[in-house]
């Protein structure tokens, strides 16, 4: 009926294998390049917290982007302020965003649809102002959260000529391998087997004996720890958190990314991470084969975001690179 | 004194967030979709009024185009893209959130073409009424004429929706597809047409909202944003499904912002908004003046 599946073990050596050829690959790029890795990183981890909700419990959050502010702001808040090593300050900034998740998630999981929708977007909406109203997080300027170079046993191993860049791609790159492997298996577990039924027939699994608000809770909860870790992860690669770096549109761009990646499809938020990383570069390079006006350069990625966004929903709503047992599980379902 | 200033300037921006608030309850009604698009429809409009005022030099001339080009826009949207969304991605997990997501597109859409158009620049859209506050004596209220006609056309707009809804039989068909589509097709009613007169209805009260309220601020791709989420808390104030809500909701909203900006800061406004709209779907999840149990779509 399914197809055979890995064992957590197994999905776990893959995911290194994996994970050690990109880092190998690492060293045949240049840095704009590893830059761009690492940001493909970072809309990974971003993109599956939002499948985790959306695709799994079957909540919607357009405001994922504050979410991430929090974690960055938390994480930059310990590790400029109070000097911790900045391991633990993303581990700061995990926890706080988990607690302002859970808080949110409580309210969330009474609300669905367009509410819930119209609630998260009012928040990334009103978040962002805070940084203005204290003093201890900058207002416009922003947080210091410049890291540094790789520590030295990295150095001592790669040559003293592993750059910035390459070391936030190691990074960035390991950290998310752990994420979907992790993620994997918290969606094989039961509380990933509640949120299906949850999403598929709240009436149903309720029935089954599954407390349905304590398992959308729970869902918004992890959702959040993802997505504030992603915000962390992305203030390393800024180098500095600043209200600015985490617009509305952020929130829409995560979005997007899971539609694009297919939002029940846990596998094709890579694909959707690329996708994000690629449209700039791509439209900048459309944009000047038009003449490079100003207009254009300035548009043409929000166009471009857009006609995907409804190309995806309209045509291919089971994502850019299709599961393939996608048409068969549904049937089932049915 | 300062008092009545601020309820003055609530009640101006107040009647804003009634017209937007008013246009997504008008499509939510018919179609159970909050149209996130609607600022980018009510921010085209504007362009168009815009355009129009550089060509023709004259605001009074801007103002009803600008508004059956909003109805215009409405209707097209629903008749090339929404009808045809609701037969597809009717299954699988983006089932649920297709409506969000179709219209954040096309959000993103209007928003990129008018910058590839105009440029994201700042605009001034000018109007012949002055922006100066009445004086009374010495005292010079910060009310102004453009106040005083952003409040009037609100008030009309209302009052000819009102009209329609309560004593034609197009608000009557209105008023039944949205209440029963499918008895009200039996009863004869050819409620996909009439769905897509509601998609015109709230064009046409965006552009409103639009084009009165941009020539107080400026003109951008992205000036009307902050609106959509005002207005949108507004409709949920009053019940997301009920014109009069709508209205109540956002006057009430604006007075309430006029005086947090009044007597807090202008920083949490936005975020008192959240706060306002979690408290309000949590303790009276139907709004104040909706029918049925809001929340679950």
């Amino acid at each position: 009926m399914r197809k055979r599946r890995f064992t957590s073990l197994q999905r776990g050596g893959l995911l290194l294998i994996l994970g050690i050829l990109l880092l190998v690959t690492s060293n045949f790029v240049d840095e704009l390049r590893s830059y761009q890795g690492a940001q493909v990183a970072v809309y990974l981890v971003a993109i599956s917290s939002i499948i985790l909700l959306t695709g799994y419990s079957g909540q919607i959050s357009l405001g994922h982007g504050a979410i991430m502010a929090i974690g960055s702001y938390a994480a930059a808040l310990a590790f400029s302020l109070w000097n911790i090593s900045f391991e633990f300050a993303i581990l700061f900034g995990m926890v706080v965003g988990t607690i302002a998740g859970f808080i949110l998630g409580v309210a969330a999981a009474r609300l669905s649809g367009p509410y819930l929708a119209g609630t998260t977007l009012a928040l990334a909406v009103g978040l962002p102002t805070i940084a203005d109203q204290f003093k201890v997080l900058g207002g416009e300027q922003g947080l210091n959260f410049d890291i540094g170079d790789a520590p030295g046993w990295i150095k001592r191993f790669e040559g003293s000529d592993f750059t910035q860049y390459r070391w936030f791609f190691w990074l960035m790159t390991l950290v998310a391998l752990g994420v979907v492997w992790a993620i994997t298996n918290l969606l094989q577990s039961s509380f990933g087997r509640n949120w299906r039924a949850v999403s598929n027939n709240p009436v149903a699994a309720s029935l089954a004996g599954i407390n349905v608000a304590r398992a959308k809770v729970l869902a918004f909860t992890v959702s959040s720890a993802l997505a504030s870790l992603a915000g962390a992860l992305f203030g390393i690669l800024l180098g500095i958190v600043t209200p600015s770096a985490f617009p509305l549109t952020l929130s829409f761009t995560i979005l997007t990314g899971a539609v694009l990646a297919g939002v029940g499809n846990l596998a094709g938020s890579i694909v959707g991470a690329v996708v994000l990383v690629a449209i700039p570069e791509f439209s900048g390079a459309l944009s000047t084969h038009l003449g490079n006006s100003q207009k254009v350069t300035a548009n043409l990625p929000g166009l471009v975001t857009s006609l995907l966004l409804i190309f995806v929903v309209l045509f291919r709503p089971e994502g850019l690179w299709p599961k393939k047992v996608w048409k068969r599980s549904r049937q089932l379902n049915n | 004194m300062i008092f009545i200033d601020t309820l003055l300037l609530g009640i101006s921006s107040g009647a804003i967030y009634s017209l937007m608030a008013l246009a997504l309850v008008l499509v939510w009604r018919s179609t159970r979709i909050v149209n996130f698009a609607q600022a980018s429809q009510a921010v085209l409009s504007t362009y168009i009024g815009y355009e129009i005022t550089m060509r023709s030099h004259n605001y009074w001339v801007s103002l009803p185009l600008a508004i059956l080009f909003g109805a215009i826009l409405g209707s097209l949207i629903d008749f090339l893209f929404m009808r045809y969304l609701a037969k597809r991605a009717k299954s699988g997990p983006i089932a649920e959130i297709a409506p969000v997501i179709a219209t954040l597109g096309l959000l993103g859409l209007l928003q990129s073409i008018i910058g590839l158009i105009w440029g994201n620049s700042f605009l001034q859209y000018p109007t012949p009424l002055s922006g100066k506050g009445f004086t009374f004596g010495s005292h010079t209220i910060p009310f102004s004429p453009q106040n005083l006609f952003i409040v009037l056309a609100t008030a009309i707009v209302l009052l000819v929706f009102g009209g329609i809804f309560r004593f034609t039989d197009l608000g009557l068909a209105l008023r039944a597809a949205s209440f029963q589509p499918e008895i009200a097709q039996l009863a004869g009613i050819r409620v996909a047409r009439i769905r897509n007169i509601g998609w015109a209805f709230a064009g046409a009260a965006g552009a409103v909202a639009g084009a009165v309220i941009t020539p107080t601020s400026v003109l951008s791709p992205n000036s009307l944003d902050l609106l959509l989420v005002s207005g949108f808390i507004a409709a949920v104030m009053g019940g997301l499904d009920s014109l009069v809500g709508a209205v109540i909701g956002g006057l009430v909203l604006g007075v309430g912002f006029s005086f947090i900006l009044q007597y807090v800061g202008s920083s949490v406004t936005f975020l008192a908004g959240f706060f306002i709209l979690v408290i309000v779907l949590l303790i009276r999840p139907r709004g104040f003046f909706g029918h049925q149990v809001g929340r679950h779509a």
